[in-house]
């Protein structure tokens, strides 16, 4: 069977998916502004696009801002991927994302390697707190079998209130007016792939090539399988032999050290000090980009992207037009809805599968019939 | 053509599922009104497929069909449903944490003023119609504390609650003892005589010969045309089902046992509802012989079985294999001593349904050397393994990408078997391993526990299909009550009748002649 044709199928739909859901967009914004078409405008092409009064002219500052804008979320999608493919509706990603990103402030701002090792360093050290502290929420859940939900959630708070504790009691830089902490040391920043202002680090550099780690890691080793099948039917898993509390906690241990190295990369990336006062969001993001991607990491940079665009395309539709950019939840819900329905355009699938069926079935006919007639 | 009383028919059915397979090409199917109609084929054959588009489950591709004279349209199954069409599937469809009067009211409850479901009237409906239609169920009893063969009477009262005049039954004795499926054919006779139309799927040639009035022959999605029960003889059935001459009494030299493998001493287990389902079980298994335990359902043999897979705690005794505990242990470990399960529900423990067919048998064996190079698995092995065990064990699929759940009946259960025998265990457990497997494969699977127990094997069966424990095991235990009540170290003189007496507890061996069992 022509499985090309059924590839195109799928693009397609997610295509008509991501237009289903502007749709649905446009008939808010058409409902609530008085100025819909400039909205519109800002929201579907602000991201890539200058308006010029010569015309449209292509904005390659948009596109590094929106590459530079997936840096942190991609890891926790990865991440979220990992944990939800066993089963593990841990939402602690966001807390230890604030707390690599604290963490690997200070090594950059307290360890003073002079060499390009220091990012590495930093980032290390992130992810490796990132893997411990999930090891609560984890062990809670083996040892106790306290709901993974419940204990990443509260996790979340805990870790943000004792980060802000840290920074305003013991690690503030007293001479800026807000809070933050010391200026992180050059030898620890991580630099950007083109020097433009845009904030595209090496890290996106790093991002890619943790997708295409994570992907090996679920499909092709045998600790991924065993998440995997674990995430499908844990007393099947538990029947063959496999480790099952072990590869529950395995899975949050990697979903804490993936999200810390966002959390870290961000940071060393992007700011000059360690000055977020309040969880970052992007372990939020990383749910919705691991739920778009069906938990598959190869998946992530696309939905990553997507997400990226559309924040971006709502901030400049509220920057330039009438429209709140709340309106991205409106367009976020919908998209959701017409990717999670299965069945959305199954009757035209179905159409090509019984087609290439019948193809296959006349073809065999065929080649048993010519195969009869030369033996004759 | 002479115009006949057709309840049914369905003409020129074709189904292509989502992932191009054609599972029905072309089927004529017409049932007379108030006789009982078999569907029989081969594993993947398409019946249970054309069975759940005359049900609604499953859109047809092609073709018509028309119920009581009316072209319908069967979107759904609430439009069967108010066609009079009712269907128990394969796999039971019941809520486990819910009482037998829930589950028979489920998505129609009657509900006390609009909002609060009426739990007496649920009762009510239940007794009712159990003493009418002569199924008798508790309604109180949570439908995961009942027997198999209760199961299968709700699913049956289910259907005919909601009003079901032509009852599709898939498979409804696969899961059922000897008595069991008496008295279900005593059950679906009277309905029968009450004007109920039945269409009856199952892989067992007698059972079809002693109910059925006419009977539709499937091979390959396509019809094999339909027969009078009572002018074709069971060969004939098999031949046209299978394409060849099916042989299913098992050819096998006398066992020589040495050395016992599994030791199982003082056994006790009280559970959680005060039953003593276990009381002092002791019995050995020893090498290179087939130990069969034949006993009606819900008399121990499901929770030994769990107990020697750690899947549940005994209150006390020990069972060890060749000296080892395997009580209260890992499952990975007493895997590593070399025992293998085929699980009585395969559903639940056998496979993991949106996984591959390649992912699902390899999942005792993918930490090994041989499927792993470094940190990454050697995909080159694991493809080979298992289309190795896809061609072994005939498991009918498009490749082994597909999904397991995407299989029919028969091929899941194929896929367990495949697995737990290919692992070169030295003691096998199999529980009801030809659950649900066309007479083919049957044939096959038992050749094949042969040929391990003779290569030096150990093998444990548990089987509800009577001739099956007889046939296949080299010696046999009764269960009774949660003892063993007889033994006998050679089973070809036993008959059945005198098997059915120990397993109604009519008769027990003393314990002299039942301890011989516990070789050393
Ligand atoms: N949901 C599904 N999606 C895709 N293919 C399916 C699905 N269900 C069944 N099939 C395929 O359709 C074919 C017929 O399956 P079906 O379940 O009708 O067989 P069956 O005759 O009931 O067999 P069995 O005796 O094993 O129950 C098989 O090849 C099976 O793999
Ligand atoms: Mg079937």
């Amino acid at each position: 069977m022509s499985n090309r044709r059924l590839l195109v199928f799928n693009i397609l739909r997610g295509v008509a998916a991501i237009m289903l859901a502007l749709a649905v967009a446009a008939v808010f914004i058409f409902l609530t502004s008085k100025e819909p078409l400039t909205a519109m405008k800002y929201l579907l092409l602000g991201p890539l696009v200058s308006f010029k009064a010569t015309g449209l002219v292509f904005n390659s500052t948009g596109l590094f801002t929106i590459l530079a804008a997936m840096i942190p979320t991609i890891f926790t999608g990865l991440a979220v991927c990992v944990m939800f493919s066993a089963n593990q509706f841990n939402l602690a990603g966001e807390g230890v994302v604030m707390l690599g990103g604290f963490v690997g402030a200070l090594c950059g701002i307290y360890l003073k390697i002079n060499s390009p090792l220091h990012p590495v360093v930093c980032v290390l050290v992130a992810a490796a707190v990132g893997g411990v502290i999930m090891l609560i929420p984890a062990l809670l859940k083996v040892k106790l079998g306290a709901s993974e939900m419940v204990t990443s959630l509260m996790l979340n708070y805990i870790i943000m209130f004792v980060v802000l504790h840290f920074l305003n009691y013991n690690f503030a830089d007293r001479t800026k007016g807000s809070t933050q902490t010391y200026p992180i040391l050059d030898t620890a920043r991580i630099p950007e792939i083109i020097a433009n202002g845009t904030k595209l680090t090496w890290g996106f550099v790093i991002a890619i090539i943790f997708v295409v780690l994570v992907a090996l890691f679920m499909y092709r080793t045998k600790w991924g399988y065993a998440i995997r099948m674990i995430g499908i039917n844990q007393s099947f898993a538990k029947y063959s032999g496999m480790q099952v509390g072990a590869m529950i906690v395995l899975s949050q241990v990697i979903g804490g050290v993936l999200s810390g190295m966002g959390g870290s990369i961000e940071v060393l990336g992007r700011f000059n000090s360690f000055l977020w006062k309040e969880l970052p969001g992007y372990g939020w993001a990383g749910i919705t980009i691991a739920i778009l991607a069906k938990n598959n990491p190869i998946f992530v940079p696309f939905a990553a992207f997507f997400i990226a665009y559309l924040n971006k395309g709502c901030q400049q539709m509220a920057t330039y037009s009438d429209v709140p950019s709340e309106m991205i939840d409106i367009i976020q819900a919908a998209i959701f809805l017409f990717f999670a329905a299965e069945q959305f355009l199954a009757k035209y699938r179905q159409k090509i599968v019984v087609k290439n069926t019948q193809m296959d079935l006349a073809n065999q006919a065929k080649a048993a019939a010519n195969a009869e007639g030369g033996s004759h | 053509m002479e115009q006949e009383d057709f309840v049914v028919q369905m003409k020129g059915i074709s189904k292509v599922y989502p992932n191009g397979i054609a599972a029905n090409q072309h089927v004529d199917f017409f049932v007379r009104k108030g006789e009982i109609h078999a569907l029989m084929g081969e594993n993947g054959a398409g019946k249970s497929t054309l069975m759940k588009i005359l049900f609604g489950l499953e859109e047809p591709t092609d073709g018509e069909i028309i119920v009581n004279g009316e072209q319908v349209h069967l979107t759904s199954p609430s439009v069967a449903i108010s066609k009079g069409i009712g269907m128990v599937h394969q796999h039971f469809m019941l809520v486990p944490s819910l009482t037998v009067a829930e589950n028979i009211v489920l998505g129609m409850a009657p509900k006390k003023s609009g909002i609060i479901v009426d739990y007496k009237k649920a009762v009510e409906i239940t007794e009712e119609n159990a003493k009418r239609f002569n199924l008798l169920v508790d309604p109180n009893a949570k439908v995961m504390d009942i027997p198999v063969g209760m199961k299968q009477k709700v699913e049956i009262l289910k259907a005919l609650v909601r009003g079901a005049r032509i009852l599709i039954l898939d498979e409804p004795t696969a899961v059922l003892t000897t008595q069991e499926t008496g008295e279900l054919f005593k059950e679906l006779v009277s309905l029968k005589e009450q004007g109920f139309t039945i269409v009856f799927i199952s892989h067992k040639l007698n059972e079809i010969k002693q109910i059925t009035d006419r009977l539709t022959i499937m091979r390959n999605g396509k019809s094999m045309g339909v027969y009078e029960t009572a002018g074709i003889s069971e060969a004939e059935i098999s031949r046209l089902m299978v394409g060849r001459d099916v042989v299913l009494s098992v050819q096998k030299e006398k066992s020589k046992p040495e050395g016992s493998v599994l030791k199982v001493r003082d056994l006790e287990y009280t559970n959680k509802w005060n039953k003593k389902v276990l009381d002092g079980v002791s019995f050995s298994v020893r090498r290179g012989e087939i130990l069969g335990i034949a006993g009606v359902e819900g008399n121990g043999q499901r929770e030994l079985v769990e107990m020697l897979f750690s899947l549940n705690v005994p209150d006390a005794g020990t069972a060890t294999v060749n000296g080892e505990n395997i009580l209260q242990t890992e499952q990975r470990a007493i895997r590593e001593k070399g025992v293998s399960l085929v699980p009585e529900d395969r559903m639940v423990y056998g496979i993991a349904g949106p996984a591959t067919i390649e992912e699902n048998v390899i999942s005792d064996r993918y930490s090994k050397k041989q499927f792993n190079k470094g940190a990454l698995f050697n995909v080159k092995g694991i493809h080979s393994e298992s289309d190795h065990l896809i061609a072994d064990y005939r498991i009918l699929c498009k490749s082994r990408k597909q999904q397991v759940k995407m299989l029919s009946g028969g091929n899941i259960q194929k896929v367990v078997v495949a697995r737990e025998l290919s692992s070169k265990p030295k003691l096998i457990i199999a529980d009801q391993p030809t659950r649900g497997i066309d007479v083919g494969a049957t044939e096959f699977i038992r050749a094949k526990i042969v040929e391990l127990s003779r290569a030096g094997a150990a093998v444990l069966l548990v089987s509800a299909d009577l001739n099956e424990v007889i046939e296949l095991s080299d010696s046999l235990i009764v269960m009774y009550g949660g003892k063993i009540v007889a033994y006998f170290d050679d089973t070809s003189q036993l008959d059945d009748m005198v098997m059915g007496e120990y397993m109604l507890g009519l008769k027990h061996q003393t314990d002299e002649e039942i301890r011989r069992v516990c070789y050393e």
